[in-house]
């Protein structure tokens, strides 16, 4: 249900604290869509490859590149980014290679405040509008973009909305409130917030939620509860397990498995459960969007089968 | 060669003596926790401490059990907590509008100055909105507080790894770009009458300008050259600045503590940081790495021998449980060991807590896990029936 409302639009940006898993949860519902014979890219800002790496494809430089049949992934590098609109902009290559070997475009792009948040969602902007030469078909049914880490709350959201009050008119500002226009628009674009069932990330998934409807004006379409450790053991069995525990559990379930060890793992998991259930409920009862729960895997890789597990879980939930 | 201290002994000297330390690391890791506990523990031991965030989102406030903090100082009550003689504990969070604001009081000469630059509207949406201006202000706050007398030690909490990055390099970044005068370069020719007029030198700084007209707009630019003109009188004294803090970030003093998660993929972050601040000659103290889960069969009191009479379908869930978290203890050792190999330094290694942290006990009780490890009496609990 809530994958039939995300695929129906054009663009799903990621939002949430760092460490929740947002680039995983990225790469699932990537994986998700593509199940449903949708053409995918994904996004990552920054150098991080992490997507492709996970999804077993060749790292993208800064290109779309293919990484399962009807799965792209593409990392943003806003320097990048910014070089590409430059030699758009001037014709002449030489001319073109000198500004860009000049020290003084350096600087300026480094020190730019927002300039970067900027080109990168205008470089998505343009890729929602990209369409095939002769259907003028959209070239991609569906772009989920993994944003950077919320360390400064809203930032990248944020930049239009400021770019476009700083600068009211001139291209800039042309060009931020179109950015803010996609971003807001409910039919084109979904703003999912990530959490995890902890007190921190919980908090900012509120706050980032509510800060996204009155700061910038988009309201947030999900909330997604990465990481959550669901009820293994009956009433019953829980009873035992803390029976156990206090009563002295000796000898092993079998060769290699104390009996001892393992209720303690118990404990944790049901302890574990608790705060997923009551980080879940807190959640429900403070936002307004649907939330679906996304399992904790145990696993020592996050590669494309667990990643398909995930996916699997978006699509029935 | 003398033994070399444990890594929490070395933390704990640095509380001790340092002036600053920062707190860095990727984001939800507990940094934040980390550096509120490690000022709680500081307090404690009777030093006047501040620990400062300049993360908007109020974390800080969160674990320090206060609804808010401000861009001022703010006293946190250790009541209760029996801290030493003579011990303080302040907390604040940075307001980025108002230190840009101070700052711009600061070196303007009249009030004329002054206001051209506060009421300009680039000045106005770009001081506070934007990302960047974070990261120089917080250096700006930092060297205010690091003067402060009612303090003896700083903790500043820093955003995520990447922005954290831009925050060691703000000031250096900043210098580079005043002393090009980058914006002066190309923009105050250009207006001075108000058009595009001026003939340039350079094909390159032609092509400069025409793609900052196409890309940003004349009205853009105005604005900008009007903001930079304003600014023109206070160069000196940024660079100034922005060299005072260069050299406050390289202090002996001054200490980094980068804070990971258990995971490869946070540590192969942590050791990134490491690299840099090596080689940005910045004094690194210590790697405290959060969250570390344990596998429960290497923990005493995981008694073995015989057969255990258990129902079989209860004996195979908890075999399976018991399987899960030792493969999650296994990833994490082996991420942690990756870490010492490369480094050479041993990490401070603080278990999953059963509760989550969010009252200044909580920071206490994280601190002694920190510096003494779990308490006996947590241990015996664990380990007894």
């Amino acid at each position: 249900m809530l994958l039939d409302s995300l695929v129906a639009r054009r663009l799903v940006v990621l939002t949430g604290k760092g460490g929740v898993g947002k680039s995983v949860v990225g790469a699932a519902l990537a994986l998700a869509a593509r199940a449903r014979r949708k053409r995918v890219l994904l996004v990552e800002v920054g150098a991080a490859l992490e997507a492709s790496r996970r999804l077993g494809g060749p790292p993208s430089r800064g290109r779309e590149t293919e990484a399962l049949p009807g799965l792209f992934t593409l990392n943003l590098e806003p320097q990048a980014v910014m070089d590409e609109y430059v030699r758009h902009m001037v014709k002449l290559d030489l001319v073109a290679r000198r500004v860009l070997a000049s020290p003084i475009y350096h600087r300026f792009f480094a020190a730019a405040p927002g300039l970067k948040e900027l080109m990168v969602l205008g470089k998505i902007m343009v890729l929602e509008e990209a369409r095939r030469r002769l259907s003028r078909e959209p070239l991609w049914d569906l772009i989920v973009v993994d944003a950077p880490a919320t360390g400064h709350g809203l930032a990248y959201l944020k930049v239009p909305l400021a770019a476009s009050l700083a600068v009211p008119v001139g291209p800039i500002g042309h060009n931020a409130r179109r950015i803010l226009t996609l971003l807001r628009d409910r039919e084109r674009t979904a703003l999912v917030v990530v959490a995890a069932p902890e007190e921190m990330a919980v908090v900012e998934a509120v706050e980032l939620y509510r800060a996204a409807e009155s700061g910038v004006g988009i309201e947030p379409s999900a909330v997604v509860l990465n990481g959550c450790h669901e009820r293994r053991f009956s009433d019953e069995d829980e009873a035992e397990v803390l029976r156990l525990a206090t009563s002295g559990a000796t000898g092993d379930l079998e060769p290699g498995v104390p009996l001892a060890a393992a209720v303690r793992a118990a404990r944790r998991q049901i302890r574990r459960r608790k705060l997923t259930r009551f980080y879940r409920d807190r959640l429900k009862r403070s936002l307004g969007s649907p939330l679906v729960s996304l399992p904790f895997l145990f696993r020592e890789t996050l590669g494309l089968a667990e990643l398909g597990t995930l996916a699997d879980a978006l699509e029935s939930a | 060669m003398a033994p070399r201290r444990s890594p929490a002994a070395t933390l704990g000297k640095a509380l001790a003596e340092k002036r600053v330390l920062v707190t860095c690391g990727s984001g939800g890791v507990g940094k934040t926790t980390t550096a509120a506990a490690l000022a709680v523990r500081a307090a404690l031991r009777g030093r006047r401490v501040l620990v400062c965030t300049i993360d908007p989102s109020r974390r800080l406030a969160t674990s320090l059990g206060k609804g808010q903090l401000s861009g001022r100082p703010r006293a946190i009550e250790l009541k209760g907590l029996s801290p030493a003689r003579g011990g303080t504990l302040h907390a604040m969070m940075l307001d980025v509008k108002g230190t840009f604001d101070a700052l711009v009081t600061r070196h303007t000469q009249d009030a004329e100055a002054r206001d051209r630059i506060l009421k300009n509207r680039f000045y106005q949406h770009v001081s506070a909105a934007l990302a960047g201006s974070h990261e120089y202000m917080a250096m700006e706050k930092l060297f205010e507080l690091a003067q402060d007398e009612r303090f003896e030690l700083v903790v500043l909490d820093t955003p995520p790894t990447r922005h954290a990055l831009d925050f060691l390099e703000a000031p250096d970044r900043l210098l580079a770009f005043l002393d090009v005068g980058v914006l002066r370069f190309f923009l105050r020719p250009y207006f001075v009458a108000g058009r595009l007029t001026v003939k340039v030198a350079t094909r390159t700084g032609a092509a400069l300008l025409k793609i900052a007209d196409r890309f940003m707009g004349l009205q853009f630019l105005q604005e900008l050259s009007e903001f930079f003109l304003a600014f023109e009188g206070m160069y000196d004294g940024f660079r100034k600045r922005a060299a005072e803090v260069h050299a406050l970030l390289r202090a002996e003093s001054t200490g980094f503590v980068l804070v990971a998660g258990p995971q490869p993929q946070a540590l192969e972050e942590a050791l990134f940081f490491h690299h840099r601040l090596v080689e940005k000659r910045m004094s690194f103290v210590a790697f405290l790495v959060n969250r570390v889960h344990t596998d429960p069969a290497r923990e005493r009191g995981a008694r073995r021998g015989g057969r255990a009479v258990m129902a079989p379908e209860l004996g195979a869930l908890l075999t399976t449980t018991l399987r899960e978290q030792q493969v999650l203890a296994r990833v994490e050792r082996r991420a942690v060991a990756r870490l010492e190999v490369d480094t050479r330094e041993r990490p401070v290694l603080v278990p999953e807590l059963e509760q989550d942290v969010h009252d200044l006990r909580g920071l206490a009780a994280f601190a002694e896990l920190v510096f003494e490890g779990a308490p006996e009496r947590a241990r015996a609990a664990e380990a007894t029936p």
